[in-house]
């Protein structure tokens, strides 16, 4: 007799409830004492923290503090790292490596409302395993931009067993991609057509929207129905959820702010940005929105005759919620630091960029409540590096999500680097 | 400030939208600039020798020989300089992604959701004085969606828009891989299922009142049709049919939350490939209720009917090309027809389009003017079909087109005389806003220094 896998972890759950809540909790995740040189906490203070203590438990970040002043349980695993780097999990914020290369992008029609990643979502994937090599907690999974709108996306960890396991929240936002690769849909189309085309959908789930929120409020006595193609958007219009907007190039960027920011008012995330997008930059502060560059991190700007670094430019115009991407897999997501490195190298600053791959996109994506810095009550997303992550030479010894070690590069079957 | 249209309403919404989208920034213009000791070509009137210009708030103020600059005032001593009105393109793709979409009948769709400020079209348009640009679909559709009036500045299309534009765009010419009956059948359908749409909904308009009283159908369908006329409100109707229904007159009003949007009846570009296409244009147009506000855009041989054209008195849009080769057949001899005098003869109001070439003066709208007088149309006339006439056409004649007070400060400065072939753009004033300044014009400066020009600059 073979006892099928769902009734044995039934079996595992029941004998759990039995022994009660906080053994069972404390037994899957042992509180853990991380000694290191140095904590870049990416708290609203940016405090720094040299010569410290983290400890965990229970999943989450206990107490932070210097190492005179912490005391370590004797129950406690220490991980001694006293030469290293504590710092947040990073975020990656653009990501279609929800089911590995597979299950991109469905061309059914040029938007579709209906289409959701969470059901492509593989946890252990050999690219969403990798970017725990590279100190990466959390990442958005959305759909390709191979048409305007191609479905929602899911914000999911890194580590975990079962889609339940990973899944942070779904819909995690939904995918627009505005112009540049969905204009090749069949016969082409041009931007008038698509611009009107994506706002009529939007118009449509707002319409579906009004009616069950005026039902829900009592102003309304008809019972709307329910329809699986629009109802993933009451989230986005209650601002629950943002959408991850593809958009690059100037005209597109303007179209996105515009339409979705200003008329729209949606809560937006701008991805890619490329091009010369940065110089719409003015626009972009007045309407608060968003940025995450990449994964090209440079302009050649005929003009000027001159390489300009996104970052750099979107910098200078004033955008201050600005982080980077990979777009994985065009870049591997455990390069996400190196994204960062790289928009430094044209011309952005370091510290701005650690944030842009850590603390930014963590509230971007709406996660910074529980995580995206080192502070006491936070969910324990970090990693330890051998130095600053945007300097190349540094590398990711041990990545930690959900309070457990998720990567450990001491452990030679694991190790890749 | 222009209350900018949303390209989209949905049912009771759309006003909302509109009164969300009135704060975008513009660049002021500097309060006060006069442009003194100027030659002034005001198109409108005759030249004065040399005179002011006063412009306060991006509008002229004052124009004359004796006019007092106040102390507050940016002066602009313009000695030996002629300045005119800035010039009008009255119809053209460019500044769009693509000329046309794929799909043939798209009156829903509006320029603005493709206009690109960055595109270096718009810089081109400084360096040559164009200053209005009516950005339309091109002429490869059926119906083919609504223009923009921009003028070439501003970081947006909101800040670029001077006008939301009055007009839909339609050919009579086949587009590409069709013929003139599959056009023609499309252009029919298009309208005539307007009429279905509205009966549709109509009736189902009607069903959905029976529904509230908890009542059962009582007529047949053709009844049903005409008691729900009743029910139907403009914002039931969707952009697509909407835009249809101003084409043939309408004037429609949405209420939205925030009070009620007017949408005012449309004109329509209407392009004509050959003479064949007009006396059809024309009986399209007359057939549909939009006669009145018709620009019909030439191409091809369609001068050949002229008399049909004459008959109509409607304006004309020129093509770029002015002139018209026919070769006899049987002798090869060439015969060629100036296009703008037979239409300037024929009385008509007609604008010029900038040349085809890729060469930068032919792209300019005074070559073509000073062509026009070359083959004997009046200096007037020819100043007039770049500037005037084309802002009538595209309905901002009252703003822009000549040198008046009360009139927006669009305003080019040459070097001499506008027809004049070395006379050279030296500087645009769009709004009152110094526009542009050839001596800081880095591309063409690029374009127009040799080495030997380095090197000896460097000698100095």
């Amino acid at each position: 007799m073979i006892m099928d896998f769902g009734s044995r972890l039934r079996l595992v759950a029941a004998l759990l409830v039995g022994l009660g809540t906080s053994f069972a909790v404390s037994a899957e995740s042992p509180s853990l004492a991380f000694r290191v040189a140095k904590v870049v906490t990416m708290d609203a203070a940016d405090s720094v923290i040299n010569d410290a203590v983290v400890l965990v438990a229970e999943g989450r970040i206990v107490t932070v503090g210097k190492r005179a002043e912490v005391t370590i349980p004797d129950d406690a695993r220490v991980i001694d790292m006293p030469d290293q780097w504590l710092v947040p999990g990073m975020v990656e914020g653009h990501n279609h490596t929800a089911g590995g290369l597979g299950d991109l992008n469905d061309m059914v029609y040029l938007t579709n409302p209906g289409l959701d990643t969470r059901a492509t979502i593989d946890p252990n994937n050999r690219l969403i395993e990798s970017a725990r090599w590279g100190g990466v907690t959390a990442v958005m999974l959305i759909p390709g931009s191979g048409t305007n709108m191609s479905g929602f996306g899911t914000v999911s960890k890194t580590a975990g067993d079962t889609p339940d396991e990973v899944i942070l929240r779904t819909p995690g936002s939904l995918k627009i991609a505005q112009a540049g690769n969905p204009e090749w849909y069949f016969g082409g189309v041009g931007r008038r057509f698509m611009n009107w085309n994506t706002r009529q959908t939007l118009l449509k789930a707002m319409d579906y929207n009004d009616r069950w929120t005026s039902y829900e409020a009592g102003t309304s006595t008809t019972k709307p129905e329910y329809d699986p193609i629009f109802d993933g958007f009451r989230g986005l219009f209650k601002k629950e959820f943002p959408a991850t907007v593809h958009t690059q190039i100037y005209q597109v960027l303007l179209t996105t702010v515009e339409m979705l920011g200003r008329q729209l008012d949606l809560w937006v995330v701008l991805d890619h940005c490329t091009f010369d997008a940065w110089k719409v930059g003015p626009l972009v502060v007045a309407q608060d929105l968003w940025v995450l560059n990449g994964p090209r991190e440079y302009h050649f700007d005929r003009t000027m005759n001159r390489m300009i670094g996104n970052c750099s430019g979107w910098w200078k115009n004033g955008v201050r919620k600005l982080g980077v991407n990979t777009d994985a897999p065009v870049v591997p997501e455990r390069e996400l630091s190196y994204q960062a490195t790289m928009a430094c190298w044209y011309g952005w600053q370091p510290y701005p960029a650690l944030a842009g791959v850590t603390r930014v996109p963590s509230q971007a994506l709406g996660l910074y409540e529980q995580r995206g810095s080192i502070e006491a009550g936070k969910i324990a997303d970090f990693a330890i590096w051998t130095g600053d992550p945007i300097d190349p030479r540094s590398a990711c010894l041990m990545t930690v999500v959900d309070g457990r070690i998720a990567y450990d590069a001491a452990d030679e079957d694991v190790r890749r680097f | 400030m222009r209350v900018e249209r949303i390209l989209t309403v949905r049912r009771g919404f759309g006003a909302l939208l509109v009164a969300a989208c009135c704060s975008m920034v513009v660049a002021a213009p500097p309060s006060k600039v006069a442009l003194t000791n100027v030659r002034i070509v005001p198109v409108s009137g005759p030249p004065i020798a040399q005179g002011t210009v006063l412009i306060e708030g991006g509008k002229i103020v004052a124009v004359g020989e004796d006019v007092k600059v106040p102390y507050d005032a940016r002066e602009f001593d313009l000695s030996g300089k002629v300045v005119m009105p800035g010039m009008v393109v009255a119809h053209t793709w460019r500044g769009m992604d693509i000329p046309n979409e794929s799909r043939p009948v798209v009156p829903q769709l509006d320029a603005a959701d493709a206009i690109d400020p960055s595109q270096l079209y718009f810089e081109e348009c400084l360096r040559l004085g164009h200053t209005v640009v009516h950005v339309m679909p091109a002429n490869n559709t059926v119906v083919g969606g609504l223009g923009q009036v921009v003028r070439p500045i501003g970081l947006s299309v909101a800040e670029m828009t001077i006008d939301d534009g009055g007009f839909m765009k339609l050919s009579m010419a086949p587009r590409r891989g069709s013929d003139r009956m599959l056009q023609m059948a499309t252009l029919r359908e298009a309208f005539a299922e307007l009429q279905d749409y509205v009966a549709r909904l109509a009736e189902t308009k009607y069903e959905e009142k029976l529904a509230k009283e908890e009542r059962e159908i009582d007529v047949l369908p053709v009844e049903a049709r005409k008691r729900g006329r009743k029910e139907l409100k403009a914002d039931h109707i969707d952009d697509e049919h909407r835009n249809l229904i101003r084409l043939k007159g309408g004037q429609v009003t949405v209420e939205g939350e925030s009070g009620p949007t007017l949408f005012s009846p449309l004109g329509a570009f209407v392009y004509c490939g050959s003479a064949m296409d007009v006396p059809r244009a024309i009986a399209f147009a007359k057939a549909h209720g939009f006669f009145d506000r018709l620009v019909l855009v030439l191409g091809g041989d369609s001068h050949k009917a002229i008399k049909a054209l004459k008959k109509a008195a409607r304006p004309v849009v020129l093509p770029e090309n002015l002139v018209y080769r026919d070769v006899d057949p049987f002798t090869n001899k060439i015969e060629e027809t100036f296009v703008p005098k037979v239409i300037a003869d024929a009385g008509l109001q007609f604008a010029l389009l900038p040349g085809p070439s890729a060469s930068l003066p032919e792209r300019m709208l005074t070559y073509q003017a000073a062509r026009c007088m070359r083959y004997g149309i009046s200096r007037t006339d020819a100043l007039r079909a770049i500037t005037q006439m084309p802002a009538e056409i595209i309905g901002v004649g009252e703003r822009l087109g000549s040198i008046e007070v009360g009139k927006d400060a669009h305003l080019v400065v040459f070097s001499g005389d506008p027809l004049e072939f070395t006379s050279v753009v030296e500087r645009v004033f769009i709004d009152g806003i110094p526009a542009y300044d050839r001596s800081e014009d880095i591309r063409l400066k690029r374009l127009l220094t040799t080495k030997s020009d380095e090197s000896a600059d460097d000698e100095q």
